[in-house]
């Protein structure tokens, strides 16, 4: 088929998600929308890979690197989701500003 | 053809962008669970598109089908804890991050559509089995061969790591135990484990000052009830 | 005999090396092995180590003598090697010699020093530090083996070190007492203070005679012969100049400005120069003025040591040492004098300071400076034979005396342990009866150093003092030499018979204070306290600086009571100033030990010196002609005598010797008459009256004519200040300023920094957003950056341009190859070569684009200077006048003059 999406296309897609990831991890509090937004992130960081593996075809660098980042950012995920539970037990709440132990 | 791909793109696109508005702004984080799930979908869908077929299945299998759910344990886990209000202290220097980033990317953004004036670069033919399993599985048992043993190293640390954190005081048999009666004598009325806030939980302002000492105090409180 | 002489050739004789070693080893067993060894091993290492060290001297000295040979060599290894003057090298071996005075100095050491190890382990037994003590004498008994042994300086000075050191361990024996340890830091302190002598005199010696190696050293005197130009104070323009620059307005008066500009600079014989340092080296070792401050205070060290160390052998190693350079001080009439007036001086001097001393120990320390000072009269003026010998009697004398004050203290240690009572000699008396060995032997020695006739001392000193007063060193024929005046051997003579009466009279008074009259040491009891409450106190804080207190009280109520006491028997029991009359009437018999004789361990080595100090004078006895020391001696100083003559007319052994030996003995009866009536007569009841009628006399006598405060005023005092300088800098400058400053400065950043740690991670995340954003502005920017290679500009004019690298970047050069030119594309070429002719300059620029499509521009510019005036066919210079320029291409700029106008 003749491919008419441009990659400038996919990649202002994953910027745009990228930044809304961003906004998302500074400006809310909450540790589970924290963890969510670095997926967005993680998400839009391989949306690029893929892409510029699409143009550049030697070989499949992109997409491989794309995969390891799917697992890490899964292993990733476990480990901060028990880390907000335990987080949750010691303060008993989900938000960031109450992880401040190390102030000053 | 083409119109098919493009409109295809479009939906995708869609998906992903209010997929992320939705994970970012939603108050309940069972819709911004949702919206994840949305955005993942519609990554996959452009995974699709790009020849990365593969990759696409790993997506939905990985990240909709392990992920999200685990956020979803998760934050049913928490409960109403979960939904919590902010407040406003701190805000100034996030949104000083926030609108620097919104700018750069912006910038960012442009910068890379400007492309110097160029023509917009359209993708050439897909070379041989590009994005097959085969080809993947070639190239990662090949070229990311140690990339691959390493990440199940890493795998495994994660998971022990999860498990350590995630079990907290597994010294304290006595309270494990006192804790699963209650739990069983309380009877199917309480949805969590976890105790809801109390009043006499310490406010934002008055935080104690030794964290130690208010983990026995909430622990305490909790075992009391 | 034979068999000795074929396996240890003159050339190579090993049993020195066992003469070394075998102290050595015993130090180092002692010291390493010795607590667990137990005493009577330590004992009996120390002894055999020291008796296999004597038996190898005997039979060194065995070989030379009959074997006629000159020196017993022997080299262990090659230690260094210098570069000298002219390209020489200058070897230094480690390297050893055994000629007639080093045997005979060997013999002395090794056997006066079994003799006192034999001594100590009866002395030291209770003492802890037993095996320490054995360790500490054996290392003394090797590095004074390596000094007299050494063939060359470097060796000796290794032995000097090392005696130091064994001084400065033994003398702080008993380390805990802080008195002890200063006296111990005393002396090697003011040793040092001479040791700086010695090693300008061996960097001279190495400098002028290349060598410094008593053979070679002997033969090549004449290299000392050289003048060296001194200006001792300043080096400044001469007067002429500096009055001409300072003709009507000068600040200083004239003839204090003249002083510090000498018209001519002085001229000094290399020779006197190097035997003057060496004589400093010499002076701080063997306690002469101004350096024997530490001596007297090195008493402080247990007596066996002050035996063997401040008596026998290490303080006369100074006068060794210029005996040893003899072929060196000759050439130096002038230094011979220095030494000779010193060794006057310090004579008389420190018997002035013994006159009055209360501490047993104390006078025969004053004693010991003394005889050095009659040592160095003998070497100074030229009787290098008379000054050795007289180390030698002094050698066995003096020990004995040290061994038996020993003897004394041990005794009196039955009523109480070492501390100062146990040592003042107004505690002491009687003691005849109770130790008659050590009574005999002392006497006998007291004899010797006194100089009656037929003892030891007598020879040795009177050849001294002969020997000052006929002879003189002849003045060699060089321009400009100080020759020694007429008067001086003369007046040597009498300052040294000065000291001699001094010396009989200081010894008979602590002999009878000591040995006769009755024992006053009774309330020398542990624990006992004086009812009489201003004397409460006095034994137990014996302090020098008040006993003139104590002795002023004591005999003055001696003298008091003497008269009153006669008739009133009352006195007896009063006890309002018991311990001032106890000699006869006082307190009784308190209940304790008794005084008694020291065993035998003690008594034989004393016997043993004794003997020596009796009949050892007839192995020199010059006026009888029994002298085979003599004789033996007289090939080690051969150079040197041919150069000390008798005085105009005066006949070596005739009439006029005998004659001057008169005052001599004369001095002695005279000093023992003295001591006899005042002492031993009349109990003290002299020095009472000498102590009425001039007090401040007695006191400045009393105090050793303050010497040592002088010093702690000036010379300490100075160190103080400029310590107390040093601590107020510290504390407030570095202290204070520095380091405030800079905790101030950290504390400042610190708290800045805190600001930013919020503890929070979005706020972090925040910060590094915009970090990010800052880094990728900076990095999504292009930037053109050129380095310029431009060694061979001058030379050929060729300049290698590279342009920074960067992701996606393109290039676009102008004025490159020909001014004027550039290229329009942008390509990937990063480097570009530029040749430069003479007196161009020339502008490169380069476009930058990324990709991104941003672009950004830089300047080079090239000139190259070439030789001014006109270059004519330069075709670089000569073209841009035709080529017309584009419009992007840089203006030129040319030098003016070139063509003779201007762009």
């Amino acid at each position: 088929m003749s491919h008419a999406v441009p990659l400038q296309y996919y990649l202002v897609v994953a910027g745009v998600l990228f930044t809304t990831g961003t906004v998302g991890f500074l400006l809310r509090r909450n540790l589970l929308v924290l963890l969510m937004s670095i997926e967005l992130m993680l998400n839009a960081v391989n949306l690029t890979l893929v892409a510029f593996n699409r143009v550049h075809q030697a070989n499949h660098d992109g997409q491989l690197f794309s995969f390891f980042i799917i697992v890490v950012a899964a292993a990733e995920a476990a480990v901060g989701l028990a880390i907000v539970l335990a987080f949750f037990r010691v303060r008993r709440s989900v938000r960031s500003d109450d992880a401040d132990l190390l102030r000053n | 053809m083409a119109t098919f791909e493009f409109a295809f793109f479009c939906i995708c696109a869609l998906f992903c962008l209010l997929g992320g508005v939705a994970t970012v702004g939603a108050k309940n984080p069972i819709r911004g669970a949702m919206g994840l799930l949305c955005t993942i979908v519609g990554i996959a869908g452009m995974y699709l598109l790009l020849n990365a077929e593969m990759l696409a299945a790993i997506q939905i299998v990985v990240y909709a089908g392990a992920v999200v759910i685990l956020f979803l344990f998760v934050i049913m886990l928490l409960g109403p804890v979960a939904a919590q209000e902010p407040d406003a202290r701190g805000a100034m220097s996030r949104y000083v991050g926030a609108a620097v980033m919104i700018v750069a990317s912006v910038g960012g953004l442009l910068a890379i559509v400007r492309s110097g004036g160029g023509p917009l670069t359209m993708f050439a033919e897909p070379v041989g089995d590009m994005g097959t399993v085969e080809a993947i599985g070639h190239a990662m048992f090949g070229r990311g061969l140690v990339a691959f043993q390493i990440t199940g190293l890493l795998l495994l640390v994660g998971v022990i790591g999860a498990m350590a954190v995630a079990r907290g005081r597994h010294g304290d048999a006595a309270l494990q135990k006192q804790r699963a009666d209650e739990i069983r004598s309380a009877g199917p009325r309480q949805p969590s484990l976890v105790a809801p806030l109390s009043p006499h939980q310490p406010t934002t302002g008055a935080r104690p000052s030794k964290a130690a000492a208010a983990a026995k105090a909430l622990l305490s409180k909790e075992v009391s009830r | 005999m034979e068999a000795l002489t074929a396996n240890f050739p003159a050339e190579d004789f090993g049993l020195i090396a066992i003469v070394l070693l075998a102290p050595l080893i015993g130090a180092f067993v002692n010291g390493i092995f010795g607590k667990r060894l137990g005493k009577d091993a330590v004992r009996l290492m120390a002894l055999a180590a020291l008796g296999t060290s004597f038996l190898a001297s005997l039979v060194s000295f065995i070989v030379l003598a009959t074997g006629h040979h000159e020196k017993l060599r022997w080299v262990a290894w090659r230690w260094i090697e210098l570069g000298g003057r002219g390209g020489r090298v200058i070897p230094l071996d480690v390297a050893f010699g055994v000629d007639a005075m080093t045997a005979t100095m060997m013999l002395v050491v090794t056997g006066v020093g079994f003799l006192i190890h034999l001594y100590s382990s009866e002395y030291m037994w209770k003492d802890p530090g037993y095996h320490r003590f054995f360790a500490y004498l054996n290392l003394f008994c090797f590095a004074m083996l390596t000094l007299i042994m050494g063939d060359n300086l470097a060796v000796l000075f290794v032995g000097w070190e090392g005696v130091g050191l064994c001084s400065y361990l033994l003398i702080g024996f008993w380390y805990d007492n802080e008195k002890y340890a200063s006296a111990g830091k005393k002396a090697f302190i003011v040793n040092r203070v001479g040791d700086f002598g010695l090693l300008v005199a061996m960097a001279g010696l190495v400098y002028f005679a290349g060598t410094l190696s008593w053979d070679q050293l002997n033969a090549s005197t004449t290299s000392l012969m050289v003048p060296v130009t001194v200006w001792p104070i300043g080096n400044i323009p001469t007067e002429q100049v500096w009055d001409a620059q300072h003709a009507a307005t000068s600040m200083w008066p004239a003839w204090l400005a003249h002083i510090f500009l000498p018209e001519t600079p002085y001229q000094i014989y290399a020779a006197t120069l190097i035997a003057l340092a060496t004589f400093l080296g010499c002076a701080g070792k063997s306690a002469q003025m101004p350096l024997y401050v530490w001596l007297p205070d090195a008493m402080a060290g247990p007596t066996p040591v002050s035996a063997l160390i401040h008596a026998a052998t290490m303080v006369t190693a100074g006068v060794y040492l210029v005996a040893r350079m003899s072929a060196v001080f000759v050439l130096s009439p002038a230094a011979m004098a220095v030494v000779a007036v010193t060794g006057a001086f310090t004579a008389v001097f420190a018997a002035s300071m013994g006159l009055f001393q209360k501490d047993l120990k104390k006078v025969l320390a004053y004693s010991t400076v003394s005889q050095l000072g009659f040592m160095f009269i003998g070497v100074g003026t030229g009787a290098f034979i008379s000054g050795f010998f007289h180390v030698f009697t002094h050698a066995f004398f003096k020990a004995c005396l040290f061994l038996g004050a020993g003897s004394v203290i041990h005794a009196m240690h039955v009523r109480i342990h070492d501390t100062d009572a146990s040592q003042d000699m107004n505690h002491m008396g009687g003691l005849k009866k109770y130790m008659p060995i050590t009574h005999w032997t002392f006497l006998l020695s007291c004899l010797a150093i006194a100089g009656v006739p037929g003892f030891s001392g007598f020879f040795s000193k009177d050849e001294i003092l002969w020997k000052a007063f006929s002879e003189a060193v002849t003045t060699p024929q060089m321009k400009g030499a100080w020759a020694w005046p007429g008067w001086l051997g003369p007046a040597i003579y009498v300052a040294g018979i000065l000291g001699a009466t001094m010396t009989a009279f200081y010894m008979f008074r602590a002999y009878f204070m000591t040995f006769h009259g009755e024992f006053k040491g009774w309330t020398i009891v542990e624990g006992w306290v004086d009812p009489a409450p201003h004397a409460a106190g006095h034994h137990d804080t014996e302090d020098e600086a008040h006993g003139h207190d104590l002795s002023g009280d004591a005999d003055h109520g001696a003298h008091a009571h003497a008269k009153v006491a006669h008739g009133d028997d009352a006195h007896g029991d009063a006890d309002a100033h018991d311990d001032h009359h106890d000699h006869e009437y006082g307190v009784g018999k308190i209940e304790g030990p008794v005084p008694h004789e020291s065993p035998l361990a003690m008594t034989i080595p004393l016997m043993v010196l004794a003997a020596f100090a009796v009949f050892g004078g007839f192995l020199g006895a010059t006026p009888l002609h029994i002298e085979p020391l003599v004789h033996f001696l007289e090939p080690v100083f051969e150079r040197a005598d041919a150069l000390v003559n008798p005085r105009g007319g005066i006949e070596p052994h005739g009439g006029l010797m005998w004659l001057m030996m008169a005052p001599g003995v004369a001095a002695a009866v005279v000093g023992i008459g003295a001591a006899y009536k005042i002492y031993f007569l009349d109990h003290g009841a002299g020095e009472a009256a000498f102590k009425k009628s001039f007090p401040g006399l007695y006191q400045l006598l009393f105090d050793r004519w303050r010497i040592d405060e002088l010093y702690d005023a000036t010379v300490v005092g100075m160190l103080d200040a400029l310590a107390d300088i040093f601590t107020m800098a510290d504390k407030w400058i570095i202290d204070g300023i520095i380091a405030r400053l800079s905790a101030l400065v950290v504390g400042a950043a610190g708290s800045l920094l805190r600001l930013f740690h919020t503890g929070r991670v979005q706020v972090y995340a925040a910060s590094m957003a915009i970090g990010i954003a800052g880094i990728g502005f900076f990095m999504a920017r292009p930037h053109a950056a050129v380095q310029v290679q431009d060694e061979f500009l001058k030379q050929t004019g060729e300049v290698v341009l590279l342009a920074a690298p960067g992701l996606g970047y393109s290039y676009q050069w102008t004025g490159v190859t020909k001014t004027g030119e550039s290229t329009d594309t942008f390509a990937t070429k990063r480097e570009q070569r530029v040749v430069v002719a003479q007196n161009e300059t020339r502008e490169i620029v380069v476009r930058v684009r990324n990709a991104f499509g941003m672009e950004s521009e830089t300047k080079v510019s090239l000139t190259r200077k070439g030789p001014a005036g006109p270059t004519a066919n330069t075709p670089a210079g000569g073209a841009p006048q035709i080529v017309p320029k584009p419009a992007l291409a840089p203006k030129v700029q040319r030098p003016a003059g070139v063509h003779g106008d201007q762009p």
